[in-house]
């Protein structure tokens, strides 16, 4: 038997206005190059000058994962050749990264926890992108110099569902924290995992195989459950030390496949030193106050609801995956709508006509407008049924939800006048079934209320026609 | 550091310059003695320095997160690189 290793390094895109050390603007789909300036273009004589707003985000990270926050860190040159990097180096931070030593928990089905420790998060510079056609290639240096916060962990996870549990509880801090947009498939959420495995019982540590760039939390999982098969194979086959080396690969998800994308023979000499165009990165008092100040985490948030709104754990868990979803449940509830609603209106009803990449941030239907639909039900204004027609309206058209319950004629009649009328009407029609049930046959007062809701076209409020229908039974 | 014609073809070809024939021997000797007068530094006993040190002991200054960029400088530097095009730095093929 086997088990297996996994450690993740995940790239963190830093939701900066401007790069890492130049006033270059961080967005995107500008013109290729147009967001470069001497010093991200590597110009002789420009220098860095780092940028506040990164060194804050990332003493926020460490403290939402309960770290060690270097006052002073420093910055580090990694030198490597290639056209996506014009000084042909990166400044990250090897020696003395600003956050180390922090961990988060993940938490499984039947409610248990697992720690997963943090080694470090360092700050660095991104790179620029290329466009191979031919025999050319085309630069675009519009991300270079766009910081990131790389975050290791510790090789702690024991299978891929330990590594996508960790890689959501990750995602989820970052978005909490709002330093980073994380969007896995446009790049600023990059993750690369390490795999090894050894014989179960066995302490030491085998060769660790790196798979990079992996872009959704399915495609991780499969990458790293079909490395682990082509080790375990090499083992059994008696060929792991010559198969399995240390190398970086690459998933292949068309041909469901990990392939090598650089031997170790061509390991890199990244001749790392101090930068010397930086000093010391200092994290002063008022700074340090600020950043360690941070808004309430997805964990504490989830206890929380299970707390104060009496929700299951599942649902809990489900509407604090994302600071935008709770952040909608909340508003539903401080606006008026009960929480035990707001749960099924938000979660069944409203992600369940969410479509076509449309999510709850991009949602025709807001809050506010979604909590008024729900108090309209509280009040008796309408059922549950004619609610979901006005959903479905509002979906499709900016409207105020009582003028769609005005105009689409959902309203409930719960006015007694009315509805006494509609019922002498039905207890006329069926002289037969009312001597039945005055002679005790109880179970056709369903058949009594039925017959009134069908007779109002369901506008009739069930309970005033339940006490109606009771009363003139007698 | 042993300079010679292969390393100075080597710089060349990475920096997109061109010595002349004539130039070579004597730009050979000048980087010679460059890198002896470099050399110097290594009679300095640096064991007991930490990697970290620095000639001030004051913090990087940090900028404030407000973008500016003036495209004219980065238009200037494309028309100036080697080959551009549609505002790309063109290079050639890499080989992934």
């Amino acid at each position: 038997m086997f088990e297996v290793i996994i450690g993740l390094e995940v790239h963190v895109q830093l939701n900066t206005k401007t790069k890492l050390f130049c006033s270059c603007p961080t967005s995107f789909n500008h013109t290729q190059n147009t967001n470069t300036c001497p010093t991200c273009l590597a110009l002789p004589g420009a220098l860095p000058v780092f940028n506040r707003e990164a060194l804050h985000k990332a003493v926020m990270f460490g403290t939402a994962i309960d770290a060690t926050i270097n006052r002073t860190s420093y910055f580090d040159r990694k030198s490597y050749f290639y056209p996506d990097s014009p000084s042909a180096y990166q400044i990250t931070q090897l020696y003395t990264p600003v956050v180390e030593h922090g961990h988060l928990m993940i938490d499984f089905e039947d409610a248990s926890q697992k720690r997963i420790r943090i080694n470090r998060a360092h700050i660095e510079a991104d790179a620029g992108k290329n466009i191979h056609e031919g025999d050319i290639s085309k630069v675009d240096l519009n991300r270079a110099g766009t910081p990131l916060l790389e975050i290791v962990s510790e090789p702690d996870m024991r299978s891929a569902d330990e590594a996508i549990l960790y890689l959501k509880k990750l995602h989820s801090i970052v978005r909490y924290l709002d330093i980073s947009d994380a969007n896995m498939q446009e790049g600023s959420f990059r993750v690369d995992v390490n795999v090894s495995i050894r014989p179960k019982g066995e302490e030491k540590l085998y060769t660790r195989v790196e798979i990079k760039n992996i872009n959704s939390f399915r495609f991780i999982q499969k990458a790293i459950e079909i490395e682990v098969a082509r080790q375990i194979e090499a083992w059994e086959d008696g060929v792991y030390a010559s198969e399995i080396v240390q190398e970086t690969r690459l998933f292949d998800q068309a041909k469901q496949e990990t392939r090598s994308m650089r031997g170790k023979e061509e390991a890199a000499d990244y001749r790392y030193f101090p930068e010397p165009d930086l000093l010391k990165a200092v994290v002063d008092d008022a700074m340090f106050a600020a950043a360690t100040q941070i808004p309430e985490l997805p964990d504490a948030k989830r206890e929380r609801f299970v707390q104060e709104y009496a929700m299951n754990a599942y649902n809990a868990e489900v509407i604090t995956s994302l600071p935008e979803m709770a952040r909608y449940f909340e508003t539903m509830v401080a606006l008026g709508a009960s929480a035990k609603n707001s749960v099924t209106w938000l979660t069944v009803e409203l992600l369940g006509r969410l479509k076509n990449g449309v999510t709850i941030e991009t949602s025709p239907v807001r809050a506010a407008t979604l909590s008024m639909i729900v108090k309209r039900i509280e009040d008796g204004t309408i059922s549950g049924k004619a609610a979901k027609e006005v959903l479905d309206y509002l979906m499709e058209h900016d409207a105020e939800v009582d003028a769609v319950i005005e105009k689409l004629g959902l309203k409930q009649v719960s006015d007694s006048g009315a509805l006494e009328k509609i019922v002498d009407e039905v207890l006329l029609a069926n002289p037969d079934k009312v001597a039945e049930y005055r002679s005790g046959k109880d179970k056709l007062f369903g058949f009594f209320v039925g017959q009134v809701m069908k007779a109002s076209k369901g506008s009739a409020n069930p309970q005033s026609v339940n006490d109606i229908v009771k009363a003139k039974l007698g | 550091m042993q300079v010679d014609d292969t390393l100075l073809s080597k710089l060349e070809n990475l920096s997109y310059l061109k010595v002349s024939d004539d130039k070579r021997a004597e730009i050979i000797a000048q980087m010679d003695k460059m890198i002896a007068f470099v050399d110097n530094l290594s009679e300095l006993d640096t064991s007991r320095i930490e990697g970290s040190f620095a000639m001030s002991d004051t913090a990087t200054r940090l900028r404030e997160d407000t973008p500016f960029c003036d495209t004219r400088i980065n238009d200037d530097i494309l028309m100036h690189a080697p080959r551009s095009d549609e505002h790309f730095f063109i290079v050639p093929k890499i080989i992934e």
